[in-house]
């Protein structure tokens, strides 16, 4: 197993006003870092999150704080290992959280329910899987059964999309047509 | 002029190249390095740490450009939106273009060979992008 390459975010950051500490704590949150301690993040090492640290490192020092970048590896493979672990299952409750919702509008559109919000859902679900995706550094084994749940859910949407509006047809003699679908 | 960057162009420094040749420097020329030690002499840094012409607060370097020119037009205001979403992934206006403008850069980069041609080509894309936002916001 070849050595994870880690980047450590060290930083201080003064605690009021509070808005900045709380924009960095998000921000670090988005990148999907674990903290190791109090005021030191971690996330695995490569060109896009070097470069979002290096910008985080410049708003904390703009804020009146103190941060440097390093980059670091694990003493021990297991130390390494272990942390690896953590970034994976730190994304599986999301994931989960985004298989359970796919199913539930699934069923919704199977049954004829939910009224016509679906869409709007399952598409604030996809932009979460798309998050996620994003920042499950490692894979996560969950990662395939969220897509697989989305998608499915994905196809009963449409097809309770398209027996509503044959439904909404049906009163019209045949061969109307109501110019839906253009390019 | 010169004006130098990081090499690796993603989506905020290709904008910003694309912004300095339409609207701050016709005659520009660029430098791409991968220490700001090899940077040309006078020439002018951006999107690099430190620099006047980078990320400042809660701005990318392209909003950085808009303000330290002074450039108001509404196009561009807009484009900036989704620039500064797809650089800074915090989803601040919400701008969905700039999932798409994300991957496509981010493919450019693996298919071109140098920031150089990445940034030609990266210039019709935002001539694109200018011209459709327009088409609503003019």
């Amino acid at each position: 197993m070849e050595k994870t390459r880690w980047l450590l975010l060290i930083y201080r950051i003064p605690r009021e006003p509070s808005r900045h500490r709380v924009a960095v704590w998000r921000k670090l949150k988005a990148l999907g870092a674990l903290y190791l301690q109090d005021g030191v993040a971690v996330l695995p090492e490569d060109a896009v999150t070097r470069e979002q640290l290096e910008w985080l490192q410049v708003r904390i020092r703009e804020a009146g704080g103190e941060a440097t970048v390093w980059e670091a590896s694990a003493n021990t493979m297991s130390e390494s290992r272990e942390l690896v672990e953590a970034f994976r299952s730190s994304r599986e409750q999301a994931y989960r959280a985004i298989v359970a919702g796919a199913e539930r509008l699934r069923r919704k559109a199977e049954m004829g329910a939910g009224g016509g919000t679906l869409p709007e859902k399952l598409g604030k679900l996809e932009r979460e899987f798309r998050a996620e995706r994003k920042r499950d550094y490692f894979r996560s084994s969950l990662r395939k059964e969220a897509a697989a749940a989305l998608k499915a859910a994905r196809r009963a949407v449409r097809e309770r999309g398209a027996a509503q509006s044959r439904e909404a047809r049906g009163g019209f003699a045949a061969g109307e047509s109501l110019g839906e679908g253009g390019g | 002029m010169m004006w130098a960057t990081r090499r690796g162009c993603h989506v905020d420094r290709t904008a910003c190249v694309w912004l300095i040749r339409r609207f701050v420097d016709p005659g520009a020329r660029f430098s791409f390095f991968g220490d700001a030690s090899e940077a040309p002499e006078g020439s002018e840094l951006f999107d690099v740490v430190g620099a006047r012409l980078s990320h400042h607060g809660e701005d990318c370097s392209f909003e950085t450009f808009l303000k330290e020119y002074d450039l108001k037009d509404p196009v561009l205001l807009e484009i900036a939106e989704i620039v500064h979403d797809a650089d800074l992934m915090d989803e601040k206006y919400g701008r969905p273009e700039s999932e798409g403008l994300d991957a496509v850069i981010r493919g450019m980069q693996l298919a071109l060979p140098d920031d150089e041609t990445l940034t030609r080509h990266t210039d019709a894309l935002f001539d694109g992008l200018y011209a459709y936002v327009g088409r609503d916001v003019l």
